[in-house]
């Protein structure tokens, strides 16, 4: 949400130079703001408790294929199901450039 | 540099290149002031997030006049003996340190054609925009016999803290034969799966104290409520014979209260010295709400569901359990997803900041018996004129115990991180 400039097809150009056909790289501002949704339960902080796991610092196609899985109902669990039924494509694909590019803290 | 008149003209135009650069409300003159009033999930939220991500460029103030805050939700965990007092207790430093000012008083009023926010020492604070937070009032006038004078006697315990500790005494205290009553809410109001996961505690306190011949009896004036299947299915399943449920039609309408004697008279029975009366009243919202004029006749203020702004002011936000919004609950997590859309249109506001079609989320765990959690929940956004669902679920009967104690590690999750992403 800061600044709210920075495309992530720029993020793509910079980075994927050599590394064959750019994937769809999200856009970080987007994410940032969508994932004020996830941080309620998730923490921004990468630190855990009880049943919530940690998702910052995921790589980018890990994080979209495990949110593809809950919005085609492949994966259980009623709240991110709901959740994800909401989002684009490249809604997922903001969020996890947004998520990828986060560093979990050290407790 | 000094800048005389001359000066100014002469570079008048540079100036006026940089203003059409920029954002203009920053240059010039001092950071625009954003009040935040009610330090809950919606406004502690609001004040982080818009602190946080305005990196300075606004003056964040947050007026709450307690410095330490229990949170509603997981208040009946604590009476349940599942959490203490202080876990779900919490400060404000860390929400200061993200450059949040902190106002420890009471909001008064407001003064919405001078766009002040007065407070009980009758200093101002001058807002350009306005966040309100205010969360609920009771109705000490909606349950006959009843008053704010007894809510020692006969205590509500719908907003927590001390109330929550009397309650939690008082049930510590029920003999094993006593009766506790519990007087419902009618909607709309905070929390609604609330009360009957507050039954669930009490019945699970006295279960451990091997106090089984008690009984909860509620006084519904609903025809239904909140997971209500879910809950009547946990009841008969770990409390048999405990909990007593009787809607309007049964009870035949609460006649009234009497707190001397604790007794409570309905059309049906007449419930002499229980053990303990719990009466959660009707609601509305936060009194500086009404007094400034930003509710309609149901006690509760109208938004704009695209940006949280209320329907009668353009410079202020109204969030949480005061606000009239839609198909989302009255919920913690509800005003923590309401903040954070607030806060993204008051920078795109102020600032010039991007905005993005408002989304909102909510899920309410609740606690039946040790690792036994069920949960309803859902996605919503802006649709013709209203906040409405997008997506739902909700727990099901009959369902797996591993699915369960799942939701209870969930439960658990969920506390640890809206703590965090409101007061870290």
């Amino acid at each position: 949400m800061r600044g709210g400039g920075i495309f992530g097809a720029l993020v793509c150009a910079a980075f994927a130079a050599g590394a064959g056909p750019c994937r769809a790289a999200g856009e970080i501002a987007l994410g940032e703001y969508l994932s004020a949704t996830c941080v309620t339960c998730h923490q921004k902080s990468g630190q855990i408790t009880g049943g919530i796991p940690a998702i910052v610092g995921w790589h980018a196609d890990q994080f979209i294929a495990v949110m593809n899985a809950y919005k085609n109902k492949e994966r259980d669990n009623e709240v991110m199901r709901a959740l994800a039924s909401g989002l684009s494509a490249d809604d997922i694909a903001a969020l996890a450039a947004y998520f990828e590019s986060l560093k979990p803290l050290k407790p | 540099m000094l800048i005389n008149r001359r000066t100014l003209l002469r570079n008048g135009s540079a100036v006026a290149g940089v203003f059409v650069l920029g954002a203009p409300a920053v240059l010039g003159q001092a950071r625009q002031r954003v009040v935040v009033i009610g330090g809950g999930p919606g406004g502690a939220t609001a004040a982080k997030y818009i602190a946080k991500d305005s990196e300075g460029k606004l003056d964040v103030v947050l007026v709450e006049p307690k410095k330490l805050f229990t949170t509603c939700f997981h208040s009946n965990l604590f009476l349940g003996d599942y959490k203490t007092f202080e876990e779900i207790t919490h400060g404000y430093e860390k929400i200061a340190a993200q450059g949040v000012r902190m106002n420890h008083q009471m909001a008064a009023s407001i003064d919405r054609d001078k766009k002040e926010v007065v407070l009980a020492d009758g200093s101002r604070l001058p807002y350009d925009r306005l966040v309100l937070s205010p969360g609920i009032d009771l109705k000490y006038d909606s349950v006959p016999g009843w008053s704010q004078q007894d809510e020692q006697s006969m205590p509500h315990a719908w907003q927590a803290g001390e109330q929550t500790r009397i309650l939690k005494a008082r049930l510590d205290a029920v003999p094993d034969g006593g009766t506790i009553v519990m007087i419902a809410p009618p909607n709309p109001y905070r929390c609604p799966p609330g009360p009957y996961e507050r039954v669930s505690m009490m019945a699970h306190v006295l279960k451990a104290k091997g106090r089984t011949k008690a009984k909860i009896v509620i006084i519904d004036p609903k025809e239904s409520f909140s997971k209500q299947g879910l809950f009547q299915e946990g009841w008969e399943k770990y409390y048999p014979g405990m909990v007593e449920w009787l809607g309007p039609k049964v009870h035949d309408g609460l006649k009234s209260v009497d707190p001397k004697t604790n007794t409570v008279e309905t059309g049906f029975e007449t419930y002499k010295n229980a053990a303990l009366v719990n009466v959660i009243p009707a609601q509305m919202a936060g009194k500086i709400a009404r007094d400034a004029q930003l509710t309609n006749q149901s006690g509760f203020c109208p938004i704009q569901p695209e940006s949280m702004k209320s329907a009668v002011d353009p410079n202020i936000y109204i969030l949480g359990d005061a606000c009239i919004a839609g198909e989302m609950p009255k919920s913690g997590f509800s005003a923590n997803s309401q903040a954070k859309v607030a806060a993204m249109m008051i920078r795109g506001e102020l600032l010039g900041a991007r905005t993005f079609p408002a989304r909102y989320a909510n899920t309410c765990w609740s606690l039946i018996e040790t690792g036994d959690v069920v949960k309803v929940g859902g996605a919503y956004e802006a649709k013709e004129g209203a906040i409405k669902a997008s997506s739902t679920f909700i727990s099901k009967t009959g369902e797996d115990a591993d699915l369960r104690k799942q939701n209870a590690q969930e439960n658990i999750g969920w506390y640890g991180g809206i703590i965090a992403d409101m007061f870290g």
